[in-house]
Parts: C-alpha cells; sequence; structure tokens
C-alpha cells in the first residue's frame, strides 16, 4: 500500500511540466508609449531665471547719497533707449555703459520707464546695466523721458 | 491557366525591439532633459534677458499679463492694488521673497507700480523671470 502510494508520487513528478507561458509585452509597450506622450506634452526646455531689480519703497528716497553720479537710463513707449539724452541702440548700450562706470565706477544706473514702456525694453536697460557691472540700478517710472 | 493553389508570398516578419528601444530612449531623454511645466494660471510670454542673479523660482510667484492685470491663483488683480490685496496671503505665507512672471509686452509702469506695493508691504525681494537668451540683443522689437 505504502508502496504503491510512493509510486503516485514519484509518477506525479514525472509529468513533463508545462511550457511557461509568454508574457506579452503589449500593455507595457502601450504604458511606455502613455509615459512618452506625458512628457513629450508636460516637460519643457525653456530655462528661466531671475532678475532682481532694485525698486526703491517710497519712504526710501531721502536715503539716495544725492554725491553719487546719476547716470539716466531712459526707456521710451516706441522701445528706443537713450542713455543721458541721446538715444543708444540695445546692442551699444553695454559697452557705453560700461565706459562711462568706467570713469565714475560707483555711479548709480537709474532706469526711467516712460508711460506706455513695454517690460521687455525695461528688462533690455536693466540686464545692460547689470552687466556693465553698476554698483546700484534702480528704477523708477516717469511721465516723459527728458 | 491560372493556378490559384498557390499560396501568395508571406512578407517577412519585422520586429518590433527596436521600436520599442528607440521609444524607451525618448522617454528617458524626455525624463532627464525636460523640466515639468509648472501650471500657470494664465499664458504670459516672458522677456528675454541674460542676467541670472540664481534667485530661483518662488512658491509665491505672480503673473502679470499684457494688459498689465496681476494674476494670483483664482485672484485677478490692478497692478496698483494687488500688493495691498495680496498683503495678507504674503503674511499667511512669510514670504520675503516673490517672483513675478510679467509678459514682454506689460507696461513696464504697471510691473514698477506691482513692485513699489510689494515693498512697501514688506517683500524684500522681488525676482523678474526671465527666459534665457543669448541673442536678446537681436531678438524682435530690438532698438536701432
Amino acid at each position: 500500500m505504502a508502496n504503491s502510494h510512493a509510486k503516485k508520487r514519484t509518477m506525479l513528478f514525472d509529468e513533463p511540466v508545462g511550457r511557461k507561458r509568454v508574457v506579452s509585452l503589449t500593455p507595457l509597450i502601450d504604458v511606455v508609449f502613455l509615459l512618452l506622450i506625458f512628457f513629450m506634452l508636460a516637460s519643457t526646455f525653456l530655462q528661466t531665471q531671475t532678475l532682481t531689480v532694485i525698486t526703491p519703497a517710497p519712504d526710501d528716497s531721502e536715503e539716495v547719497d544725492t554725491d553719487r553720479v546719476v547716470i539716466e537710463l531712459g526707456v521710451h513707449t516706441d522701445g528706443h533707449l537713450t542713455l543721458d539724452g541721446s538715444t543708444v541702440s540695445v546692442a551699444a548700450l553695454e559697452d557705453k555703459l560700461k565706459a562711462r562706470i568706467k570713469e565714475s565706477p560707483d555711479a548709480i544706473v537709474s532706469v526711467l520707464a516712460e508711460k506706455n514702456a513695454e517690460v521687455q525694453p525695461l528688462i533690455w536697460a536693466v540686464d545692460a546695466a547689470r552687466r556693465a557691472g553698476a554698483d546700484t540700478v534702480s528704477t523708477s517710472r516717469v511721465g516723459s523721458v527728458k | 491557366m491560372i493556378d490559384f493553389d498557390d499560396a501568395p508570398a508571406r512578407r517577412p516578419y519585422e520586429s518590433v525591439v527596436p521600436l520599442i528601444n528607440i521609444v524607451f530612449l525618448l522617454l528617458i531623454f524626455f525624463l532627464l532633459a525636460g523640466t515639468v511645466k509648472p501650471t500657470e494660471p494664465v499664458k504670459v510670454e516672458l522677456p528675454v534677458g541674460e542676467v541670472d542673479d540664481k534667485g530661483g523660482l518662488q512658491d509665491f510667484a505672480l503673473y502679470m499679463e499684457a494688459d498689465g492685470f496681476v494674476h494670483f491663483g483664482e485672484k485677478l488683480m490692478d497692478a496698483q492694488m494687488a500688493a495691498y490685496m495680496l498683503k495678507e496671503d504674503i503674511r499667511q505665507a512669510g514670504v520675503e521673497k516673490v517672483s513675478v512672471n510679467a509678459d514682454k509686452g506689460a507696461p513696464a509702469h504697471e510691473l514698477l507700480k506691482l513692485m513699489e506695493g510689494l515693498r512697501t508691504i514688506g517683500v524684500k525681494q522681488v525676482l523678474l523671470v526671465t527666459n534665457r537668451g543669448d541673442d536678446g540683443v537681436t531678438a524682435e522689437g530690438a532698438t536701432p
């Protein structure tokens, strides 16, 4: 009796093992495609950066050192820029400012935005002043730049 | 006589494995090279600039549309009043730095009004967000 049991068990183990089912890759590929589409649509390659601009609060106005040379940089309504009253191109602004700052290294660059001037020329002006090595770049709004 | 019994020539089987490889590579590229866009309440076209103060993007970000109106979350405000309307939010969040995403076509006066207001209510630093542009000088709208 015991022998026949053992024989049966042995026979069970001797049965050929069925071939493993091949796992389909299709759902995986579907998910990968979906992930790819998601990242393609949701990601951006534009590099943003930040620019700090000094805007004095109204009560700070008394603290301005009047002995320092002030370089006036005008941002006009039509988008053109002026350096101390004379028109200057965006490309040449940095070099001209560098020359001015070399003459008086502690000069304050005051960016004056005219009414209806846009943000982009204002950013160009501040950007150029910062690149030229200005110690202090301040911004203010005026009705019109002389 | 035409022999209809002839089986048509079978097209050779094309493996999809190279396709999957490419898709995987593209997925990895987008995962590594791209950054997921933060949700923006409004569409703004950022101005181009070169200087980077490495201020990083702040959690407290305001958006200024081309018409000069300021958006923060669901709020839509006039630039002059925005700082005062946001005073309580800024106090609760305990922020000292605020980033402003202003449209490049927005009025500069409105932006300056907003910044003045922010300074008045105690914001220490206002960071203007710009797009990196190496040829910013030659960008459209550049003055002669």
